[in-house]
């Protein structure tokens, strides 16, 4: 996006100046504009489903004043407030957890040097290939036996220890020049302070991208918190959201499922577009390497 | 390069061993820890019954847990709320605690991971044929034991055959029919006025099908605007094609232990074919029929007649802008539809009191008069036929005379296709329906293959 951005000004300057069009830098827009359009359409259906009136749902032309019945029945339907309590608690809990683990781990990682560190590593991100379903059943065991299940620290306990945090923060330490670190060393901090006053700062762009990527997940989570809890108290959104999205026998009930899916990702879209910049520089940052 | 590859897959190799030799272990010491834990509890409610003996009647209170899917619109979770709290209010030593578990797949999910890690509900409802999975896993208890008196056993007598059916292991019942459906055919009156057919009469044989499927359709130039019939060939594909089965003289797919399938039958055969032809013939859709929008196009006019299940009545009856008519599905040598929908189980492992008081829930949730009302709320089928001479049942029928259509049908019910390794099985033959209906195999050989494939997958249970 940035880049895009800083090619296309000079274009437009070109273009006001000589009054002739580029044909190539149009050619591109218009293909960006019919592939954004495409991207768009599902969301747009259903945003419109969720405001237009249950009898209009399934007539595509039909416009009609938008009206919020659907998130009325649907709000009755569940507590959601419950539910978006208990999703923030876990998301937010999550990521706590997550960005002190990964930094020290990620440190770790890069920079100490110690006997089989790269096996170490090697062995530590192939868990990122098992695929979370697989352990429901040893990970439910092990916090059934222990006592947690139907609490919300129950969800949390599997996603505290990351690979791919992991990975992201050493990959990123190793693009910062160690002579920070010796210069912090020579006017005397300690591990700590090194860590809190060069790195952390310097880690911005990777807290923010990895945090996208497993709020949206812990914020999607499905099966996992189904399987781990039993009471409505401790349930998180994506639960709630399933009560409409499931009924397999009748076939799908449009509007319902449409404002429901609304009410649930409106609030990762709006933290999209918020981080949006942060989140695309950042993969510049540290994902393209 | 080459030195990071081999790193990582000795990495992973290593990884794998260890995660093997540790699952064996832990699961050693888990299934000990679940037996103790198990030990422990009975011998705790064993003290606990002395103490109830010695302090008289007043009995200890019990809470039952009980996980259930939802998988119809309609908010039936809160009827199940309901239910529960009025049962605690009759019999205030018996709580009732609900468990929302997702889909049926997701129930099945959530009770394996429960009865695993030794922290077993007392009862469940689930997919009725989730049956032979449970008691490969063993753990599920037979409801003949409960029945010690002759009520009991005249109430479990009580139950439409077409739903024992798949609650049945041979002789033994292990399931109470509960949320259970039957597939029946819904027609746009206004379309058969249109197309010159008599409105009160819905097409009784498959020829007539055919031919009322025919002359429904609608063209515009080439392109069809009205479809004579829809039959959903996706998720519920081998349901459907059981309707062509059980038609002929009720035959069905599989034998009544769930170790033999009969995917390469002539009569199957025969069945598939007949369906193929509608699509053939242009009355339906050529390709795969999806199962969530056949319900949306029939009520939007694309279509002027679908098979559908019961459990959309209330649906179609609430959205539909026409005059439409309910019927038993068309004939071929005799009527026949399979029943599908979930079962209340009751689980080993959780001590005989609480099985006890589960059973007894049970059959308070199954009486004459809350069947009744549970299929007026959600459209599900009554599963009893005492339920239909009720005072509420009559008055509902009186004002909406549809939904006896699948009562009426349920004299021609038949078990839904039900066997060990349910979810492989059942794929074999959705496959080959989805290859015939796409064009990409002929219907012999791609039963054939189905055929095949479950042969291979049930000969362990032979």
């Amino acid at each position: 996006m940035y880049i895009r951005q800083t090619a296309a000004i000079p274009a437009y300057d070109n273009r006001r100046k000589r009054i002739h069009v580029e044909w190539g830098t149009l050619l591109i827009y218009v293909v960006m504009l019919s592939l954004l359009m495409i991207c768009m359409i599902p969301l747009i259906w259903v945003i419109r489903t969720a405001f237009i009136p249950k009898e209009l749902a399934l007539d595509l032309t039909a416009v009609a004043a938008p009206v919020l019945d659907n998130f009325k029945r649907v709000m009755a339907a569940a507590p959601f407030d419950k539910y978006y309590g208990n999703t923030i608690f876990i998301v937010l809990g999550v990521l706590l957890v997550q960005f002190v683990l990964i930094t020290l781990a990620g440190y770790a990682f890069a920079r100490i040097d110690f006997y089989g560190s790269k096996a170490l590593f090697v062995l530590f991100l192939s868990q990122m290939m098992i695929a979370p379903e697989v352990l429901i059943l040893p990970n439910y065991s092990m916090i059934a036996k222990w006592g947690l299940t139907d609490t919300r620290i129950g969800i949390m306990l599997p996603f505290f220890a990351s690979a791919m945090g992991t990975m992201i923060v050493r990959q990123t330490i190793k693009t910062i020049p160690y002579e920070l670190e010796e210069a912090a060393k020579a006017d005397g901090a300690n591990l700590f302070q090194i860590l809190w006053k060069i790195y952390v700062p310097l880690l911005k762009p990777a807290y923010i991208s990895f945090g996208m990527i497993s709020a949206s997940f812990q914020w999607n989570n499905f099966l996992w918190p189904l399987v781990m809890t039993d009471s409505v108290e401790k349930r998180p959104l994506s639960l709630g959201l399933a009560m409409f999205a499931m009924s397999y026998e009748t076939g799908a009930q449009w509007s319902d499922v449409s404002a429901a899916t609304v009410l649930v990702c409106a609030p990762l879209l709006l933290l999209f577009f918020v981080f949006q910049r942060q989140f695309m520089e950042s993969f510049m940052h540290s994902g393209i390497k | 390069m080459k030195k990071l590859i081999c790193g990582l897959m000795a990495g992973i190799m290593a990884l794998s061993l260890m995660a093997c030799g540790q699952s064996s272990a832990s699961a050693q010491t888990e299934g000990s820890t679940a037996e103790d834990k198990t030990q422990v509890e009975t011998a705790d409610k064993e003290t606990e019954k002395a103490e109830e003996v010695q302090e008289g009647s007043s009995g200890e209170p019990i809470e039952l847990t009980m996980y259930f899917p939802v998988s119809v619109g309609g908010g039936p979770d809160a009827l199940i709320d309901a239910l529960c709290k009025q049962y605690h209010e009759e019999n205030p030593n018996v709580t009732v605690k609900p468990v929302y578990a997702g889909s049926y797949a997701d129930t099945r999910t959530k009770v394996q991971a429960a009865i695993k890690a030794g922290n077993t509900p007392d009862m469940a409802i689930m997919f009725s044929i989730d049956l032979y999975s449970l008691l490969a896993m063993d753990a599920i208890a037979d409801m003949d034991s409960f029945c010690t008196t002759d009520e009991d056993k005249e109430w479990l007598n009580g139950f439409y055959e077409g739903f024992m059916m798949n609650s049945r292991n041979g002789d033994v019942t292990y399931g109470i029919p509960w949320q259970r459906s039957t597939i029946v055919l819904y027609y746009n009156k206004e379309a058969f006025k249109e197309a010159g057919l008599d409105p009160e009469k819905a097409p009784a044989t498959w020829d007539e099908l055919k031919e009322y499927a025919a002359k429904l359709t609608k063209k515009d130039g080439n392109q069809v605007t009205q479809y004579g019939i829809e039959i959903p060939s996706d998720g519920y594909a081998y349901w459907m094609l059981q309707t062509f089965c059980t038609q002929q003289s009720g035959f069905n797919l599989m034998n009544d232990t769930g170790t033999e399938v009969y995917y390469n039958d002539a009569r199957t055969a025969k069945g598939l074919s007949f369906w193929k032809s509608l699509a053939q013939e242009g009355s339906m859709p050529e390709g795969i029929v999806a199962w969530a929008t056949t319900p949306s196009d029939f009520i939007e006019g694309k279509t002027a007649m679908m098979y559908h299940t019961t459990g959309n009545l209330t649906n179609v009856k609430n959205n539909a802008t026409f005059d439409f008519g309910v019927a038993m599905l068309p004939a071929d040598e005799t009527p026949g539809s399979p029943t599908g929908g979930g079962n209340f189980y009751i689980f080993k492992g959780v001590s005989e009191e609480r099985q006890k008081a589960a059973f007894e829930f049970i059959k308070w949730m199954t009486d004459d008069e809350r069947v009744a009302q549970w299929s007026i709320d959600t459209g599900y089928v009554a599963t009893r036929p005492s339920a239909y001479e009720t005072e509420r049942m009559k008055a509902y029928a009186e004002e909406f005379p549809y939904c006896l259509v699948a009562r009426d049908q349920l004299e021609y019910g038949y078990a839904e296709l039900s066997t060990y390794n349910q979810a492989e099985v059942q794929k074999a033959i959705d496959d080959a329906i989805s290859y015939v209906m796409t064009d990409q195999a002929e219907v012999q050989a791609a039963l054939d293959t189905a055929q095949e494939t479950a042969t291979n997958i049930l000969k362990d249970y032979q």
